[in-house]
């Protein structure tokens, strides 16, 4: 099956790296340089996924995502100069799956690609109902009977500390859990000094889980307070 | 235990010196007040030797009996001294005795002074007018011009006065005499006396008195005394009597001959007899002298032995000088705690001590009479006098008040600073102030014009009555008149002065008004532009006090409401213009980063491009970082900033932060202390703001630090305030005046290190949207970051 993905950018420099991008990793790429244009493209090709840029002439990028959502699910990729919790919001209400502001590092993109592909590709028959011993949250599936952690279907190496931490974590989906109280129930010592070693895990496990370690989506912290996993809203 | 006995000792030493005060100060007022015009040394020998003949009321009295003899024997006038009033006083009942014959000889010189001075009205109040009128008639008579009385009528009725003078005081045979004319015996009392003029006499009369031929000769204790001195009378005398060189009689008086034989110890006599029920005392003016000299012997000695005991009590006093300060000190204290007011009234009571005794007297008239009247006539020269006079009189004991008044205020005035805080009309304005204050403008102009109100009526009716109740508006007429008048200015007063009140609250509403616009006003209600100005019944202010005012404001408000529009359209422009600005960098650098990237990953590319490449990689990531921050602090400045606040650890953000830049830590040079209490110190913020603001200030730290120097992270409580602090020590010399939160200012001015130059300027600006306070401070070398906030 062809992995076609639609590039839409008014910015011809961006499209061609896009398109080096995307096709160094083995997708066939469509260029498209603005809204109607990638409309066209859309009606008249089967797209796999999607990359439309906000600002573009003739029909903005956010109308664009409307327009394709009123007939297609395929995965949509948006991305933005702007920068703002609020464009991103927007923007993924609008029916975006993923928003990725500029600029943006190259790997970091081809990385969300393929999470959203395979997403799409090997789980969308499987998220239809969750099984039981199953914690689903957005790219990650946790199996609590085989203490495994799956990101986009792919199960993510873990040592024995770090699957403890992201077994509490998972299982309590959303809850800031304070770094003495991981310490203790993770490490099972009294917490001692427990920031720096439980910050040490927490990075290690965001480095194998996250897309951009830097600005985690799953694994946060919540600065003051503790930690938690993120619980995502969009679970497709 | 010891501080008891301190205390003890304290106040027995202040007792001491307040007794021997009082002592020295009250027996030294006696003493000096019985002087009566005599030296220390002469009152004090006077009184202590037993001879009352030695005193000089003793002489006087001596030469004025002498003088009215002489008159007595040739029949003149002479006897002034004799109707001296306070002579006579000062010996008790004796005055009493003398007025009938006084108040005869007054009478006829009266009568002939009004049938020939026709003046109803010459009155005095003094005794020594009499004198006047006395020595008036005298000259009259001598000129024998326009008399009304021949010379046989005056003759005859000096012959009286000194018959009835005779009668008067031939009972007191303290004083034995005889009167000779020519040779002639005219008035005697003595027999004893013989008119042979030998003084030769018993042995209870020691005094001897021999007038003959114009000179005098005194015998005391059969010594003759030596009287005339040099031979010239002077002031200091210690006789008045004739025979000085420049004091001599005339011819007829050097016919007179008088004998006088004076008591050793008078005795007092007595005339009529019990039953007679004319019981009475005679002159008895000799036995007066020497029992008063008694007494004041007496006197003198206890007030000197006191004056003695309260000298010695100061002297043992000169001792405890430290504890009495203390004692001072602690009664300063106690003194500092009473009002003002309770010690003006004191002050007040003191004084009128001073003139109690003078204003209720038992005499018809009193020095304070006397002093007014003086003051009345010869103004305030002479009523000075008066007034030292009133103040020698004062009794002891009110000098003795007086001076503790003076000491307690001086002491008042020395240990306690602002004496006058502490008053009860202050207390009481302040608290009537505080509860005034309370209420809104127009309720308390309301109030001070009530109580301006309430006064000006009560004045009005105070005059009013006062002047019906007055009893020297004696005519009817004129207090009738003056009653309407004070009436129809009082009601057109009281009209006035309530239509000024009237429009006092008027305007009073009216500044309530304007507080009220300009309250709205500083809240930052500039739009509203329906103002009470523009009500229906057209401008409310219209012919107002206040209306040039309000208009003022109106324009200040219109004002500011177009410097803010104004503003906050510049601002938004700004953030717009920064926000396209970068959008607008944003697109370009997203190929840069990217074909950077494909760059790198090319294989085969000569080592000197791939070092470009690297060069290009690292620029593009910076500028990348720079449009961000620039983004993030011109929408923190525009406070558009979309805030997260919640309640959180300061502490644990502090260690996280530290925990996530662990790495950067590590790889640094520099060491990290850190000082955060375990205890949780929670304040409001928003986390991931807070993050940012201390992963810059770390940054920095990490940055600019001295190799292989320490940065201490700090967080301390104090009161209701966490204080966090990052100090390092900066590897540059650091620009003293140079503001490091400045946008774009850097620690090097060559600007080739990697900061965006806004670290500092984005962590400001965080921590204030946060609502924390961001300082910074610079000592040599050491650079301090603090950032506080509010404990939640």
């Amino acid at each position: 099956m062809c992995e076609c993905i639609l590039v839409a950018d008014d910015d011809r420099a961006i499209v061609k790296a896009l398109g080096i991008l995307l096709e160094g990793e083995g997708y066939e790429v469509l260029k498209a340089y603005d809204g109607l244009q990638a409309l066209d493209l859309l009606s008249t090709h089967q797209v796999r996924l999607v990359l439309i840029d906000v600002m573009m002439p003739k029909l903005d990028g956010l109308s664009a995502v409307m327009r394709i959502r009123e007939k297609q699910n395929i995965p949509i990729i948006v991305l933005s100069a702007k920068s703002e919790d609020t464009d991103k919001i927007l923007g993924l209400s609008m029916g975006a799956d993923d928003y990725v502001s500029k600029p943006f590092n190259p790997q970091e993109l081809a990385a969300r690609v393929k999470s959203q592909l395979r997403r799409y590709t090997l789980l969308g028959d499987i998220h239809a109902g969750n099984r039981a011993g199953e914690i689903k949250n957005g790219r990650l599936l946790y199996r609590t009977e085989e203490r495994m952690l799956y990101a986009d279907g792919e199960a993510v190496r873990l040592t024995a500390t770090e699957t403890r931490i992201i077994d509490l974590l998972m299982r309590n989906l959303g809850r800031v859990f304070p770094a003495e109280e991981i310490y203790r129930r993770v490490w099972e010592e009294d917490a001692y000094a427990s920031e720096n070693t439980v910050m040490v895990h927490i990075r290690r496990i965001r480095e194998k889980l996250e897309l951009n370690p830097k600005e985690p989506e799953y694994l946060k912290v919540v600065w003051g307070i503790g930690y938690k996993m993120e619980k995502q809203e969009k679970c497709n | 235990m010891d501080t008891k006995w301190k205390n003890r000792k304290n106040a027995i030493s202040f007792l001491i010196f307040f007794i021997g005060v009082s002592l020295v100060l009250g027996n030294a007022i006696n003493i000096l007040q019985d002087l009566s015009g005599e030296t220390i040394p002469q009152y004090v020998k006077q009184v202590l030797s037993d001879d009352y003949q030695q005193s000089r009321p003793f002489r006087s009295y001596v030469a004025n009996r002498l003088e009215n003899f002489l008159a007595m024997a040739t029949n003149s006038f002479g006897y002034s001294n004799y109707f001296d009033y306070g002579y006579y006083y000062d010996y008790g009942t004796a005055y009493c005795d003398t007025t009938d014959v006084f108040e005869d000889i007054w009478e006829g010189i009266e009568q002939q002074a009004v049938a020939k001075t026709q003046e109803p009205d010459y009155y005095y109040d003094f005794d020594y007018d009499f004198d006047y009128d006395f020595n008036y008639d005298e000259e009259d008579i001598n000129d024998g011009k326009s008399s009304s009385l021949t010379k046989e009528q005056l003759n005859e009725k000096l012959l009286k006065i000194a018959q009835s003078y005779h009668d008067h005081i031939k009972g007191d045979k303290n004083l034995l005499y005889s009167v000779l004319y020519d040779g002639k015996v005219l008035y005697t009392n003595a027999e004893s006396l013989g008119d042979d003029g030998s003084l030769s006499t018993s042995e209870d009369y020691n005094f001897l008195l021999c007038y003959a031929d114009g000179k005098v000769r005194i015998m005391k204790d059969g010594q003759e005394l030596d009287i005339y001195g040099d031979g010239y009378y002077r002031e200091d005398s210690e006789w008045y009597v004739p025979g000085y060189r420049n004091f001599t009689v005339d011819e007829e008086m050097k016919k007179a001959t008088v004998y006088m034989a004076v008591a050793r110890e008078p005795l007092q006599y007595m005339e009529g007899t019990h039953r007679s029920g004319n019981y009475r005392q005679i002159d008895n003016s000799l036995y007066w002298m020497s029992y008063q000299q008694q007494r004041n012997r007496i006197r003198l000695s206890q007030n000197g032995r006191d004056f003695l005991i309260g000298l010695a009590l100061l002297l043992l006093s000169c001792f405890t000088r430290k504890s009495r300060r203390a004692a001072k000190e602690k009664i300063a204290h106690f003194t500092g705690k009473l009002w003002l007011e309770g010690k003006i009234i004191i002050w007040l009571l003191l004084i009128c001590l001073v003139f109690a005794r003078y204003i209720t007297n038992e005499y018809s008239y009193d020095l304070w009479q006397e002093f007014l009247w003086v003051y009345r006539h010869d103004g305030l020269e002479s009523a000075g006098i008066y007034g030292r006079l009133m103040l020698a009189r004062l009794p002891a004991l009110c000098w003795i008040i007086l001076f503790w008044g003076i000491y307690l205020t001086i002491n008042e005035l020395k240990y306690n600073k602002r004496v006058w805080r502490n008053n009860l009309t202050a207390k009481l304005y302040k608290a009537f102030l505080a509860r005034e204050l309370r209420q809104p403008i127009s309720r308390r102009m309301a109030h001070r014009n009530g109580i301006a109100l309430g006064l000006a009526g009560f004045y009005s009716l105070l005059l009013l009555s006062g002047t019906w109740l007055c009893p020297n508006l004696r005519t009817g007429f004129s207090r009738n008149a003056l009653l309407l008048l004070l009436g129809l200015t009082t009601v057109g007063f009281l009209l006035a002065e309530y239509l000024i009140c009237a429009r006092n609250l008027e305007t009073a509403g009216d500044i309530e008004a304007l507080s009220d616009r300009i309250g709205d006003i500083r809240n930052g209600d500039y739009t509203k532009s329906e103002l009470p100005h523009a009500e229906a019944s057209g401008n409310r202010f219209a012919g107002h006090d206040l209306d040039h005012i309000m208009s003022q404001l109106e324009d200040i408000r219109h004002g500011m409401a177009r410097a803010v529009d104004e503003q906050m359209r510049s601002q938004r422009m700004k953030v717009e213009l920064i926000a396209n600005v970068s959008h607008d960098i944003k697109t370009p650098l997203t190929s840069i980063i990217s074909y950077v990237q494909f760059l790198k990953e090319e294989e085969g590319l000569p080592d000197h491009v791939k070092d470009y490449v690297t060069i290009l990689d690292e620029k593009s990531q910076r500028l990348k970082n720079m449009v961000q921050d620039v983004f993030a602090v011109s929408k923190a400045a525009s406070g558009e900033l979309p805030m997260h606040m919640e309640t959180l650890d300061f502490g644990k953000l502090l260690r996280q932060t530290m925990a996530d830049m662990e790495e950067q830590i590590a790889d640094s040079k520099l060491t990290f202390r850190t000082e955060i209490p375990d205890a949780p110190v929670m304040i409001l913020a928003d986390g991931q703001r807070m993050y940012r603001v201390f992963q810059n200030l770390f940054q920095n730290a990490i940055q600019y630090s001295l190799d292989s120097s320490r940065v201490y992270v700090t967080l301390k409580t104090e009161k209701s305030t966490a204080i966090a602090s990052v100090k390092n020590t900066s590897h540059t010399e650091l620009e003293k005046d140079k503001d490091f939160t400045e946008r774009f200012t850097r620690g090097d001015r060559s600007r080739t290190d990697g900061g965006s130059g806004l670290g500092l300027s984005i962590a400001q600006s965080f921590t204030e949207a946060c609502g924390g306070e961001f300082h910074l401070d610079i000592d040599a070398d050491l650079f301090t970051v603090t950032v506080a906030f509010q404990i939640h």
